[in-house]
């Protein structure tokens, strides 16, 4: 290894490689697909986050007037329709997925670059629609679209059937991302890349993909039979025209259970990443890792019931849900464990990604333990539908599944952008966001069990008692002021990561210390990843690298061997497989 | 509210100064809240060891193994199969506890004793009614005896609502085609929230009511006091209870001419005080006289008001009594006589006030009887 910095930001690298408007647009590399669903994540992030700060703006006291009823339902439809469907769900696999999933794998794509290209061409049409909805008459039926509300043209807004196709196409482009990462990972794995060898955020992918293949046809049909309801009358959720509303309910949790674990799985890869890179250790229990993802993959088909335990769902079918639920929980509670048995004589850096990942640990395990407040028959009914719910899933789906989106985002950063982001910044914007989140959510948590409702307009008027109207003012309170001290760790992390593109040091192509094979092609990467496709060994054995003064980076040890050189290594393609 | 009343009235300190109510969970008042909150607080406790634990750990090997010049990580073992299974069957066990309190607290929330006193709920947009036995009707209030199951009977007239009664723990959805049912046995008598908490449209917010249980022989008088009070209403005040009544109109309704989801009463009054026709969407005209208010609310199905939505206004059809409907009617056309606050509500007076201005004082009336 020679000490001259290996950066090629001005080399020939993907970002530099063809260039206009077109070349970005219709572009088959799967890193440029990435990099465009990551800045259209963070667009749309940007105007969800914007109608969230207006929600907790009207909330911060009773009897406020700054958003009427209507405008206030719209904005809560808003902020959870794109939090949902074009923020969280595509957020990890779309985005990051797409940059580092064929590059872990050392390939030079995914296996269809096409079909991944029309993925992302659906997301912006799906992201028309429900722009559509807008300015056809709006949307307020909250982002679960429940029947007879939404199908029932005298109570819901006209802008349901855009937003409903909107969705549709949202679910196509999810499928067709799922596909073709469970043919990547089945087909293109290298010399040497068991399925045990795999890093854990592809089983973590893996795993989602199968989820998003088998469950988001689901919605589809769903949302087609609701548009058939609305535009032509045909009965079937609307007891008025003879349907049963309790079976959309059920219809619409087959899918968007799952769908949480569609947010929270590849989160939780990438959470085994950065724990383990960023303490330099071994990842702990690979094993009990990559099946805990199966597991819950598979369970989470079986749970959807849990969110009807008061819909007037039969005593026997809740229990039975109940019970079932209450199986998801070990998994999780194994890859907690897991990460701290990680972490365990390592050595620990503390840098922005690991901070998120830190943050992570903390919330998720308040988000998962509060679930087996919910999960629990008994107290479900006092809970369900308060904001205890509002609190226990943003936890899981904002503080779990986007903060691990946000880790990860920084952790590859100098990988997709060869730039450096400004180190100590960085660690105040993590701490300030995870600050500003436990102060907007924690109140909530109170705010729910001691019954206020969620998707309330007010909390005051001539019905509601004085003493509950000052209690839920108090969380009310803070809760709002969380929420701007979170929107001032957002800004300042927008601030310094734009800062990085244009003033950032070059980055090394390996900053961290990470074995996968992303760490092993140069920073930015070039357009087809590795001239020679790499082979691999353990990914989670960092004994072998050391930190390099003059690169900034870490590089592969002199005196040890690459996998596939030297010492054959036995899983080398053909002995173990 | 100005920033200060905010901050003055933000302080934790709030929660301690409620009577009855706990950090978490409002006051109990039933039988089954007993049962609910054991298990809440059980979930709490392991939690909360849990969160301890992992946090601890967490924050101790941060300190301790922090990455500092020169130190590199410890190889230790990569996987450890008895211990990842210690810390796999010791929450599974703790979890199927949790699952069995929580069962057994819902089958008793959910089983109701044969003798319950039985209440017909109609959640609508957006109000609720509750129908006694007795015949007495009436809206967003639930007045129940104490120490005596109570079950409510609830349909849907438009969309899902659900009913919750925070101080009870008990919460059903009120589903439109099907009955749905809720038991609870109210331990104390006082005043209680009860929301609904299945989003139901623009209104939803302000479909809050109050449960007020009462003692035994009280429970009685109040039903006779709901029953019979527009009863002996002089028809000279007629119009004045039904003021009493408007609030099962105003989300939809003004009083002062601004337009909301139905025509604003004010417009009906001049129409029928002109003795105007009304165009109706399917291009007839009618007349507003007191049969066209009459049909207009007991059966609004029969035609719409041109600019209207067909279907919005509720059917109060076995919903008034045939007094509480006059009250209603002389209420739009008498509206000029009424009273408006500067948000344009109606002054709305109690029956003893609405009687003391017909001259008799309750008492007589009472005799009269
Ligand atoms: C959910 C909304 C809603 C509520 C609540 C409601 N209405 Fe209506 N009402 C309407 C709408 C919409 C119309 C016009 C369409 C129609 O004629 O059906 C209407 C029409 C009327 C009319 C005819 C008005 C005219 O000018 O021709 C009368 C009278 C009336 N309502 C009385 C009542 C009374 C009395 C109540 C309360 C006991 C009430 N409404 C509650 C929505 C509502
Ligand atoms: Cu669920
Ligand atoms: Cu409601």
């Amino acid at each position: 290894m020679t000490s001259i910095p290996s950066n090629t930001l001005h080399t020939d690298n993907y970002l530099n490689h063809t260039r206009g408007f077109m070349s970005w647009a219709f572009t088959l590399d799967h890193k440029r697909i990435g990099v465009m669903y990551l800045v259209s994540v963070l667009v749309a992030f940007f105007f969800g986050g914007m109608a969230a700060l207006a929600l907790r703006t009207h909330l911060i006291a009773p009897g406020t007037e700054m958003l009427s009823e209507d405008a206030y339902n719209q904005m809560f439809t808003l902020h959870g329709a794109i939090m949902v469907f074009l923020v969280i769900i595509p957020s990890v696999p779309a985005a990051l997925g797409n940059f580092v999933l064929p590059i872990m794998l050392g390939a030079k794509d995914v296996a269809f670059p096409r079909l991944n290209l029309f993925s992302y061409h659906l997301w912006v049409i799906g992201a028309i629609f429900f722009l559509m909805s807008l300015f056809t008459g709006g949307l307020d039926t909250g982002w679960t679209f429940y029947t007879p509300y939404s199908t029932d043209t005298a109570s819901a807004m006209g802008g349901v059937i855009p937003a409903l196709t909107g969705a549709f196409i949202l679910g196509f482009s999810s499928i067709f991302t799922g596909m073709n990462f469970i043919v990547t990972i089945h087909r293109l794995r290298p010399p040497g890349m068991t399925w045990f060898r795999m890093p854990l955020f592809l089983w973590a992918l893996y795993a989602t993909a199968v989820i998003q293949v088998l469950a988001t046809p689901v919605l589809g049909i769903t949302l087609m039979l609701l548009i058939v309801e609305r535009a032509f009358g045909i009965g079937i959720f609307d007891p008025a025209l003879g349907g049963d509303p309790v079976l959309y309910q059920h219809f619409f949790w087959f899918y968007s259970h799952p769908a949480v674990y569609i947010m929270i799985l590849p989160a939780m890869g990438i959470i085994s990443e950065l724990v383990s890179v960023h303490s330099h250790k071994h990842i702990f229990g690979y094993r009990f890792i990559a099946f805990s993802s199966i597991a819950i993959a598979i369970f989470g088909f079986l749970v959807w019931g849990h969110h009807m335990f008061v819909s007037g769902q039969s005593a026997l079918l809740n229990v039975i849900f109940s019970a079932i639920t209450f199986s998801v929980s070990i998994p999780s509670a194994i890859k907690v464990f897991n990460w701290l048995a990680t972490m365990y004589k390592g050595s620990i850096s503390l840098n922005a990604p690991m901070l998120y990942a830190l943050s992570f640990i903390f919330i998720f395990t308040i988000g998962g333990l509060t679930g087996l407040h919910l999960g629990t028959l008994a107290t479900d009914v006092h809970l369900h539908d308060t904001y205890f719910v509002v609190a226990h899933f943003h936890y899981v789906m904002m503080g779990s599944a986007l903060f691990a989106m946000i880790g990860g985002m920084h952790h590859w950063w100098p990988k997709i952008t060869g730039r450096m982001y400004h180190e100590l910044t960085s660690q105040i914007g993590a701490i300030t966001v995870f600050i500003g989140f436990n102060l907007t959510f924690f109140p909530q948590f109170m705010l729910g069990s001691q019954g206020m409702p969620r998707r309330y307009h007010d909390y005051t008027g001539d019905m509601w008692l004085p003493e509950t109207v000052e209690l839920f003012h108090t969380y009310h309170f803070w809760s709002t002021i969380g929420s701007y001290v979170m929107a001032a760790g957002f800004f300042l992390t927008a601030g310094y990561l734009v800062h990085s593109i244009f003033r950032g040091k070059l980055a090394p192509a390996n900053p961290w210390g990470g074995r996968s094979l992303e760490w092993q092609c140069t920073s930015p990467p070039p357009h087809d990843n590795f001239a020679k496709q790499p082979t691999v060994g353990d990914c989670y054995d960092f004994s072998v690298l050391r930190w390099d003064e003059a690169e900034q980076g870490y590089t592969w040890r002199e005196d040890v061997p690459r996998p596939g050189e030297g010492d054959r290594d036995p899983y080398e393609k053909g002995e173990l497989e | 509210m100005s920033v200060l009343d905010t901050i003055s009235i933000s302080s934790l300190a709030a929660a301690d100064a409620l009577p009855g109510r706990g950090f978490w969970m409002p006051e109990r008042a039933s039988t089954v809240a007993g049962d609910v909150d054991f298990a809440f607080n059980l979930i709490t406790w392991i939690s909360v060891f849990f969160f301890v634990l992992i946090v601890a750990v967490m924050a101790i090997f941060i300190v301790k193994y922090r990455r500092t010049n020169g130190r590199e990580a410890e190889q230790t073992v990569t996987h450890h199969t008895a211990l990842e299974l210690t810390w796999t069957i010791i929450p599974l066990i703790l979890v199927i506890i949790i699952f069995y309190v929580g069962m057994v607290g819902y089958l008793d929330l959910r089983t109701s004793p044969v003798d319950a006193y039985e209440v017909r709920v109609t959640g609508q947009k957006w109000f609720w009614t509750f129908e006694h036995p007795s015949g007495c009707i009436e809206v967003d209030v639930l007045r129940v005896p104490v120490n005596r199951p109570v079950r409510l009977v609830m349909g849907s007239d438009d969309v899902i609502h659900s009913l919750f009664i925070p101080a009870f723990r008990v919460k059903q959805d009120v589903v439109p085609g099907r009955y749905t049912t809720l038991w609870f046995e109210a331990t104390r008598t006082g005043t209680f929230d009860l929301f609904c908490t299945e989003y139901c449209g623009t209104g939803h917010a302000q479909m809050v009511g109050h449960v007020i249980v009462y003692d035994e022989d009280e429970f009685d008088d109040a039903l006779r006091e709901c029953r019979e009070w527009i009863e002996d209403i002089d028809d000279a005040q007629l119009h004045l209870a039904g003021a009493n009544l408007f609030n099962r109109c105003q989300a939809c309704h003004s009083l002062d001419g601004s337009p909301g989801i139905g025509p604003s009463f004010l417009e009906t009054h001049e129409y029928f005080h002109d003795r105007r026709e009304r165009d109706m969407i399917d291009g007839t005209r009618a007349l507003v006289d007191e049969n066209y208010l009459r049909q207009s609310i007991l059966n609004p199905r029969w035609n719409t008001v041109a600019g209207y939505q067909p279907g919005q206004m509720p059917v109060f059809q076995g919903q008034l009594s045939e007094r509480q409907l006059r009250s209603l009617i002389e209420f739009i056309k008498r509206l000029d006589e009424i009273e408006l606050d500067d948000r344009g509500r109606p002054q709305v007076l109690s029956p003893d006030q609405i009687r003391e201005l017909g001259g008799d004082s309750p008492n007589d009336a009472g005799a009269e009887q």
